[in-house]
This record gives structure tokens, C-alpha cells and sequence, in this order.
């Protein structure tokens, strides 16, 4: 025993599938403690808020009001703020209707030495109501409207002060434009590392809390799975004759029919209401048994002529003596690998399910598939919304990557031939 | 032998190549192609237009909200925008008698069939009796006959006599606006012939497929191809319609196209791409697609919700279960529901928020909102001024004062000793209905009742809320009447009335089948209002009672038909600028119905290529 957790350790395949998996475990286990709270909270209300840390406007004005702020004197910080409320592209837009409507502009680019001319330029000819060829279409005259609107903000954002109410009396707060504050002096901050999804959720919060349903899901499904194979793998190898011809009928059976289908079937039958993540394991268990209990049997009837084992029955021991005692610890370490791909099956299993609507109920617990099938149904991967399922995608291929890595590295462990 | 048999491989895979590009129509040239989005799935079933399942989107589509005219067309086309009925193949106006109990309006001299003959009036009396030996296998005379008595011919004109009360009135004379905007008029001589043709079976009639050449049409468009990837319509160049009486000009694009897309992000990608160039799909933060993707894409309106909203997608309880015959547990679930995230998160902020458009029985619409005494409803609508915590607190305290308390403790309370689990529901793949639904049953949770959402495929959905007596939803969504010419009343009517309950197959309203006498009686009074003050009252107390008994409740407004516009080939395409510039020249403004619905087809008139 000893020995083989030693070469385990000494498997580097094994040792990163084994690193990968204590992260997503960790992650599923650790990050709900330190952010506590209902992961299917919807928080926003905006749909697909971009990944970021959000201040809060009010309490950074509090902030202010209360004269706590720090000054800094930047020698950039005008061009970093013309650069925010007028980018590039408007430039560029600008000098574009400017050429369009006629006026000469060959002087200047869209540096920012030039932004003063530019945008004096555009206040004396921009038209809205003139038609400028290029720039009838409904798309493109609302782009500049908003750009003009954007660029009046801009302008007319000279000087900022706060008007709050004191009871009747209203107290104006000048905000310098080279305040600072500081983002933990501000009362209200949200982090969110991946953004929100349709609902407003957030996205790391429910993602951790779906690994962990993920994870029960593949536990549970690779568990019932693995024991449904082996028990009836050991019975139908050990026993022979007719037993063997009854459970391998069966074992065809269920190898004919396409696994994915059968899961659908049935799953579709149970009904929306009884679609618990325990249902959906469970039902997942139930259709994914069939290679193991195949290649259990095939690896008990090299064994159950051994002499050891014939020495058990003539020594009378039971059956399940002879089979716990005799042939299983035999195909213990195939059994295990069996079960680590029967996890990773499951958890992709849900995941296809969910994918195409027939996951377990939404309101209650997060899970992958049930992720990715809402980003799809919003269309996030046409719309570019690569927070709402890359995350999850690459938390799936990582998953099995880890547990497919954890298998091979078992096998060179396990597997005499496989050595180095 | 084998370089043979590869030889002959190779012809084959050729000829079959060849076959399936026989199929296929020549491209259509772009700049003469206008292409819509978002109505057609699957292929043509019938060219039938009294074929009551034809799935023929671009042809035949007939509702009174805005009928489809691009082949056949209707008497009148509707106008959500102003409310008015422009005359299509009827001349513009029309005459009451004096007790309102008949309408006479004359036919276009200017309006031929395709086969060169005028359309008159016997087609529309035609027409009518057509729909009355159908019945039975087409609803349309079912829906008018309790009001239209019967449709004559006299001096060339149409007569429409209406069905009267004991007191010899009307029994409601706004339907009569819904039948001349929401039916087709066919052509007498076709009409005839098909019931030749079936020996007088009208179910025969019903069911005929009809070949796409076979019925004479009036529109500006006509058959030119499909398959289960495209259907085209082409245009007549001897359309009546360039007449001067009508719109003194032939509508601008050659072909109307439309490709069969797979599911709704093929067809946005094909959006984006320029391919499609009015589009009625949902997208989510539509404004996304120009402000971060910089496309060519405009909407009605610069700013959200970007649209029209003239309906409000709602939530119906089902009063077959007990527990929901209980008005507590109903106000309370509508009390606790977060309407803001369903209107941010659901509908991406495509829908005026209840804050802006306070709830009753109207849509957002300035027309519909002016027929309500605002101040008398406002303690009847409970966000208008609570905040979602308060609206929780008094929700919990409603189930509390009714007895439905948690008495064992699971956080799950009971009525009559049972937890209450509820199942909330609609159509799956319908997102942003699923998604309210879902902000629905996290309201359940917050007040201590089991709501779960469940979405069953369309075509079971369908059958089961449509059905005379269900107990498998319990809180279900589908949309009252938009704007009709027969709205608000027939919103009212469909959110209320009990004459919907009992009906096999109920499309009309009433879904949750909640009885309320008062309801039936003002529902019976408005159309016979003899002010506009009486009728403001109606309507005030009707929404008294609807917000008070909460049979249902609406969860967003929405767009009768969502609108967006690519401009890559075409532009000039109905917006509020383009309205605005109409207003100015004294025209009617045209409604933003994707340029093929009810007065929206207006649009088609008025677009130009790009280049």
C-alpha cells in the first residue's frame, strides 16, 4: 500500500491530475466561506456585467463630502480623461463626417494635441438634421448623436460639485478633479471576477458553487455506476453458465442501445419536477454501468480458475467470501480507474443534459451544464459575453482533464508493462 | 474494374450535386431582396388562406393587431400608433347609422385581383359567408358571429349589420373594427369555385393545401419560391396599389425573402451578418450590437426600451387549485415578485419599468394610460410606491393574516396541512419568459412558498393552458390582447371575463378561469359608454378589481412584434425619425411592425438602397 501511494506520488500525470482536482475542489469548497451568500442571488440588474471591481458612486461621494479624500497632482491624468470620455474610434468617427461634410481636415490626426481644434471643429459643423452622404442611415446618425451627446457630457463636465439636502438647507461640495479615494475607503465595493450572467448572478459565486454540484453529481453517478458494473461483473464472471448468460443479456442490451439516449429517455420521463441534482445522478448511474461490468467480468474469469481460488472452494469458503477476499482485491486497481473515469462521465453527462434543457430545476442549485445552458439560450457566445460560459467550459475540460490525468497516472502505476 | 467503378462513383455523387442545386433558386439579387428574420419556421404547409394551419408566415397572417398584405390584403389596416384604421382595399372612412348598429363603407375603385378583375363588394359579402361554412373548421366566424349579424351588398357598397341587444343596441360594435383589420377578402369567384371543386365539403375546403398559384390575390406580392430553407415572395409589378387612391407607387424591394433558419442564434448571427435586414427575434442588450460590435443596426427608438411596448407578457393563476383560490396567496406571490430584474435581467431593459408605467389593465401606450383615473387606482398598485423589501414584509404578512403560516417548521408554508408547491411555467426556449419565470419562483422562496418553474416543450404547452380544465400549471405565462382596434376592452375582456371558462381550445383569454360577476358586467358596459368619461370610469374600476382579486398579473411590457433593422443594404426604415419627418409632411406616422403588419407595411414605400 505504502509502496504504490509512493509511486503515485512519484507519477507526475497522476500528481497534476491530482493538483488540478484539489484546486477545483478547493475553489468549490473555499470560496463560499469567504464569500458567503445565496449563490443564485440575482444581484444585478443589468444582464452580463463585464468581469471587474465595482465602487460604489454614492459611498465614494460620501467620501468626499466627508473631505477625506487624497490629492495627487498627475501629469496625464487630463489626457487619460479625454481619452476616456472621447476614444480614439470617436476621433477617428469625428474626423471621418468632418472630411464627409466638407471641411478641411487634413491638418490634423486624432492625437491629442489636436482634440482642442478637433472638437471645436466638430461643435461649429456638426449638423444633426444636415444629411451628409455616408451618414443617412439610422445606425449612423444615432452614433453621432450619442457621440455629440457624449462629447457636450465631456465639455460641460468642467467643474463638478455635489448638491446634498441638510434638512431644508442644500450644501454644494466642489469635487476636485485630482481627488482620490482610496477603494476600501469606499463603504460598498463588489468584486466580480467573472462578471454576472442574464440574471444578474454572480458569476464566481455560482461556478464555485457548481463545481461542488458537479462534483456530488459525478461522485454520486461514478459511485452507482462502479458498484452496478462491479457487482454484476463479479457475479456474471464468477458464477458462469446461465447467470452469466441472463446478466450479459441484459449487459447487451443496454450496450446496444446508445447510453446518451437512454439517459434522455429516461430522464425526460421523470419529469421536470422530479429533476434533483440526486435524480439526476442517480438516473446518470443507472445508464452509464455497462463497460465496467463488462470488463470486470471479462478480468473475474481469468481469475476464477486460479489456484488460489480454487483452493478457497475446496476449503468451502462462501461465494462472497471467495469474491471480496479472493478476486476483488485482484481488480481493486482497475476498479478505482474505472471509478475516477465513471466521475468524470458523470459530470460531463449533466453537463450534455443540462446543455440541452433537461438538467436538474434552476431555482434551486447552480450547476454547469445548467450554466452554459442559460449563456446559450441568451445567446452570450454570439453576443461576445465570454465571461458567462468560458469560465464554465474550461472548469468542465479541466475537471476531466484532472481525473482522465489521475487515471493514466494510475495505470502507470498499476500496470507492470506501463513502467518506466 | 476499380477505376470504373470510381468513375462511376464520381458521375453520381456529380448528378446528385446537381440535383440539389436544381432546387435551389437562383440568388436573389441583394439590392432588389429585402430580407426578414424571426417569422418563418419550417416549411409552408399550405397557400390556403383559409387553411387554418398554413405556417406560410410571409403570406398569410391575419390578426386584427396588423394583418400580413403583402398578397392578400384586408379592408381596413390598423394603426397601433394612432389608433386609426387607414382603408386598404376599402375607401378611407366609413359610416355608422345613427344607433350604431350598421356600418357601410365603400371598395377602392382602384382594387383588381392579379387576374385583372375588381375587387367589390360581393367579395367581401363572399368572404363572410365563406368563414360561416367553414365554422367548425376555421374560428373566424365563431369569433364575429355573436356580433356581426350579417354582411349585404347595397349600391356597391358593404353593409355590416350588427347583432343588438333587447334594448335594440349593439352588443359591441369595436369587434366590427377587429373583423374588417383582422380578416382577409378573397375573391368571390375563388371562393365559389372551392366549394365546386369539394362538392360543398367545407371541411374539404379547410384543409386544401391549395397550390401557391392557384388563388387570386390583390397585394403587392406573389408566390416566387420555397423550400424548407427560403420562401420569396416577388412582386407584381400591376399592383392596384400604385394607384393614386392607394399609394401611388410600387412598394420599393423586388423580392421579400425570408431564410428558414435552425434556432434563434443561427438567426442572429445571420442578423449581424447583414443578411437578414428586419429582424423580429429578441435580442438580448441589443444596444451591444452597435455600441460594442459598431454594426450597422438601429432599432425604433435611439434609447430602451427601443421599441413600442404595446402588450404585457402575464403571469395567469390557475384557479383549479385550491390554494390559489385563495386572492392572499395570489397577491401575495405577485406582491414579492422583483419586476425590476425581470425587466433588467429578462428583458434587458426592453420594456418600461412599473415605476414609469405604473400597472392596470392598459398597455404603455399614452392612449391606453389616458383612459385610466390614475390617482383613484394607484392604492390598488402595490410597487407603485414599495420597495421590493416592504412589498415582502406586507406579502408575509397577507399570508400570516390568511392563516397559511409554517407550522412545521421546514421554512415551507401549509394550507390545509399541506406545503405549498407550486409550479410555475412556460414554453421552453422561450428565454426571456423563462428567465421571469424563474425571478417568479425565487419570489416564492423569499415568502415561504415552494415555486418551481418547469418548461414544458410548445406543443404540450400549448394543449394544457389552453385547455377547458387543467391542474398541471399552476402559475403559467401567455400575453392579453395588444393593440387591436378593438383594445383596451378586449384586453379587459381577455384578462377577466368568465365566458372563456369551460372552452376546449381557449386562445381568447381567461386562461386561469377566474369568475367575477362585476367583472362580466362592466366587461358587457364599455363598449356601450355613451361618454368617454363613463368609460373612463369602466375602465378605472375594472382595474380596481383586476388589482385587487389578482387573477393574473403582468410581469413586463413588451413590443407586439420585436424590431430591429440592419442597415448594410437597406435603409430609411420606419425609426421615430422617420416618423418624425412623416408628422411634419402631415402624414401618418407608421407603426414599427417589421414593415409587413397592419399599417406598418407603409414602411415598405418608403425604404432606399445604401448605395
Amino acid at each position: 500500500m505504502k509502496n504504490i501511494l509512493k509511486s503515485c506520488l512519484h507519477s507526475p500525470r497522476f500528481m497534476t491530475g491530482f493538483i488540478l482536482f484539489i484546486i477545483l475542489l478547493g475553489i468549490a469548497l473555499f470560496y463560499p466561506l469567504f464569500h458567503p451568500g445565496n449563490p443564485l442571488q440575482m444581484i444585478g440588474q443589468n444582464s452580463f456585467v463585464e468581469p471587474g471591481t465595482y465602487l460604489s458612486l454614492y459611498d465614494a461621494n460620501t467620501v468626499n463630502l466627508n473631505g477625506k479624500t487624497s490629492t495627487f497632482i498627475m501629469d496625464d491624468a487630463a489626457v487619460n480623461r479625454a481619452d476616456s470620455n472621447i476614444s480614439e474610434a470617436d476621433r477617428q468617427t469625428m474626423l471621418a463626417y468632418l472630411a464627409a461634410a466638407g471641411v478641411d481636415v487634413s491638418h490634423l490626426d486624432t492625437s491629442h494635441e489636436n482634440l482642442d481644434s478637433l472638437v471645436t471643429l466638430w461643435q461649429e459643423n456638426y449638423d444633426s438634421s444636415k444629411k451628409v452622404e455616408g451618414y443617412t442611415t439610422s445606425a449612423k446618425k444615432r452614433d453621432l448623436r450619442t457621440l455629440n451627446s457624449r462629447l457636450l457630457a465631456a465639455l460641460n463636465a468642467g467643474e463638478q460639485t455635489l448638491l446634498t439636502k441638510n434638512g431644508d438647507e442644500e450644501v454644494r461640495t466642489a469635487v476636485a478633479n485630482n481627488a482620490y479615494v482610496r477603494s476600501n475607503q469606499v463603504a460598498n465595493v463588489i468584486n466580480l471576477p467573472l462578471g454576472t450572467d442574464n440574471f444578474g448572478r454572480d458569476m464566481m459565486k455560482e461556478l464555485a458553487a457548481a463545481i461542488g454540484t458537479s462534483l456530488i453529481i459525478g461522485l454520486i453517478a461514478g459511485t452507482i455506476a462502479t458498484i452496478l458494473g462491479l457487482v454484476i461483473g463479479l457475479l456474471s464472471g464468477y458464477l458462469g453458465g446461465i447467470v452469466d448468460d441472463i446478466l450479459m443479456f441484459v449487459c447487451n442490451v443496454f450496450t446496444v442501445i446508445p447510453g446518451f439516449v437512454l439517459l434522455i429517455l429516461i430522464y425526460y420521463s421523470v419529469g421536470q419536477e422530479a429533476r434533483g441534482v440526486t435524480t439526476c445522478a442517480i438516473v446518470i448511474g443507472i445508464t452509464s454501468w455497462v463497460w465496467t461490468a463488462r470488463s470486470v467480468r471479462s478480468q473475474v474469469i481469468s481469475l476464477r480458475n486460479r489456484d488460489h481460488v480454487n483452493l478457497s472452494k475446496l476449503s468451502g469458503h462462501s461465494l462472497v467470501r471467495i469474491i471480496v477476499t479472493d478476486i476483488l482485491p485482484y481488480i481493486a486497481s482497475y476498479v478505482v480507474m474505472a471509478f475516477i473515469l465513471q466521475v468524470s462521465s458523470g459530470i460531463l453527462a449533466e453537463a450534455q443534459l443540462s446543455l440541452l434543457g433537461l438538467g436538474p430545476k434552476t431555482t434551486t442549485t447552480p450547476t454547469l451544464g445548467l450554466m452554459m445552458n442559460w449563456a446559450m439560450l441568451y445567446n452570450a457566445h454570439t453576443q461576445g459575453y465570454w465571461w458567462a460560459y468560458f469560465p464554465v467550459i474550461a472548469v468542465i475540460a479541466l475537471t476531466s482533464f484532472s481525473l482522465n490525468l489521475m487515471n493514466t497516472g494510475l495505470d502507470q502505476v498499476f500496470n507492470p508493462t506501463l513502467r518506466d | 474494374m476499380k477505376k470504373i467503378l470510381a468513375l462511376v462513383l464520381a458521375v453520381a455523387m456529380l448528378l446528385s450535386v446537381a440535383a440539389a442545386g436544381a432546387e435551389t433558386v437562383t440568388t436573389l439579387p441583394r439590392n432588389k431582396t429585402l430580407y426578414h428574420g424571426g417569422w418563418q419556421y419550417g416549411s409552408i404547409a399550405a397557400w390556403n388562406p383559409l387553411h387554418s394551419n398554413s405556417n406560410n408566415s410571409m403570406a398569410i397572417s391575419a390578426n386584427p393587431r396588423g394583418s400580413r398584405t403583402l398578397v392578400w390584403e384586408t379592408a381596413y389596416m390598423y394603426n397601433a400608433l394612432d389608433g386609426k384604421l387607414y382603408g386598404l382595399l376599402a375607401e378611407d372612412g366609413y359610416e355608422w347609422n345613427e344607433d350604431m348598429t350598421q356600418l357601410t363603407f365603400g371598395v377602392k375603385a382602384a382594387a383588381k385581383w392579379n387576374d385583372g378583375t375588381a375587387v367589390t363588394a360581393d367579395d367581401v359579402v363572399a368572404t363572410w359567408e365563406a368563414w360561416k361554412k367553414l365554422d367548425g373548421y376555421n374560428g373566424t366566424y365563431a369569433g364575429y358571429a355573436p356580433y356581426i349579424a350579417n354582411i349585404e351588398a347595397a349600391d356597391g357598397k358593404v353593409v355590416i349589420s350588427l347583432v343588438t341587444n333587447d334594448e335594440g343596441k349593439p352588443v359591441n360594435p369595436l369587434l366590427v373594427y377587429d373583423y374588417l383589420s383582422g380578416t382577409y377578402i378573397l375573391q368571390k369567384a375563388w371562393l365559389d369555385s372551392m366549394f365546386e371543386k369539394h362538392g360543398g365539403d367545407a371541411k374539404a375546403v379547410a384543409e386544401d393545401t391549395c397550390s401557391e398559384k392557384d388563388v387570386p390575390y390583390s397585394g403587392p406580392y406573389t408566390f416566387y419560391f420555397d423550400n424548407d430553407q427560403l420562401t420569396v415572395l416577388v412582386r407584381d409589378d400591376n399592383y392596384w396599389g400604385q394607384d393614386e387612391s392607394m399609394w401611388g407607387k410600387l412598394p420599393v424591394a423586388k423580392y421579400q425573402a425570408h431564410t428558414i433558419y435552425s434556432g434563434n442564434d443561427a438567426s442572429l448571427v445571420a442578423f449581424k451578418e447583414g443578411q437578414i435586414d428586419v429582424n423580429q427575434q429578441f435580442v438580448s442588450n441589443i444596444q451591444d450590437l452597435w455600441e460594442k460590435d459598431g454594426l450597422a443596426i438601429s432599432t425604433y427608438m435611439d434609447e430602451a426600451p427601443y421599441g413600442v411596448c404595446a402588450t404585457m407578457p402575464t403571469a395567469w393563476f390557475n384557479m383549479e387549485v385550491p390554494v390559489l383560490q385563495v386572492k392572499e396567496v395570489r397577491k401575495a406571490i405577485a406582491m414579492a415578485v422583483d419586476y425590476d430584474t425581470i425587466i433588467a435581467n429578462a428583458m434587458t431593459n426592453q420594456s418600461p419599468s412599473f415605476a414609469d408605467v405604473p400597472r392596470s389593465v392598459m398597455n404603455p401606450t399614452d392612449g391606453e394610460q389616458a383612459l385610466l383615473d390614475h390617482d383613484a387606482i394607484q392604492p390598488y398598485q402595490w410597487d407603485a410606491t414599495d420597495d421590493l423589501d416592504t412589498r415582502i414584509e406586507k406579502a408575509k404578512a397577507l399570508l400570516d393574516e390568511a392563516g397559511i403560516v409554517d407550522t412545521d417548521g421546514d421554512g415551507y408554508r401549509e394550507y390545509n396541512g399541506e406545503k405549498v408547491s407550486l409550479k410555475s411555467c412556460c414554453p421552453n426556449g422561450w428565454t426571456d419568459w423563462q428567465a421571469a419565470m424563474e425571478v417568479v419562483a425565487a419570489a416564492g422562496e423569499k415568502i415561504g412558498l415552494d415555486i418551481t418553474t418547469n418548461y414544458p416543450e410548445w406543443d404540450i404547452y400549448q394543449t394544457v393552458f389552453t385547455a377547458a380544465s387543467q391542474t398541471e400549471y399552476d402559475i403559467f405565462m401567455w400575453s392579453p390582447a395588444g393593440a387591436a382596434p378593438s383594445s383596451p376592452w378586449a384586453r379587459v375582456r381577455g384578462l377577466m371575463s368568465s365566458e372563456y371558462i369551460g372552452l376546449n381550445s381557449n386562445w381568447s383569454g381567461n386562461f386561469g378561469h377566474w369568475s367575477n360577476e362585476r367583472a362580466d358586467e362592466i366587461i358587457a358596459a364599455i363598449p356601450l359608454a355613451a361618454t368617454e368619461e363613463e368609460q373612463k370610469a369602466l375602465y378605472t374600476e375594472a382595474t380596481i378589481l383586476y388589482l385587487d382579486e389578482v387573477p393574473s398579473f403582468s410581469l413586463m411590457y413588451r413590443p407586439e412584434s420585436f424590431y430591429a433593422v440592419n442597415e448594410t443594404v437597406w435603409t430609411n426604415f420606419v425609426s421615430q425619425d422617420l416618423n418624425a419627418e412623416l408628422a411634419a409632411e402631415g402624414k401618418p406616422q407608421i407603426p414599427p411592425l417589421d414593415l409587413i403588419d397592419g399599417y406598418g407595411i407603409a414602411g415598405q414605400y418608403y425604404i432606399e438602397l445604401v448605395e
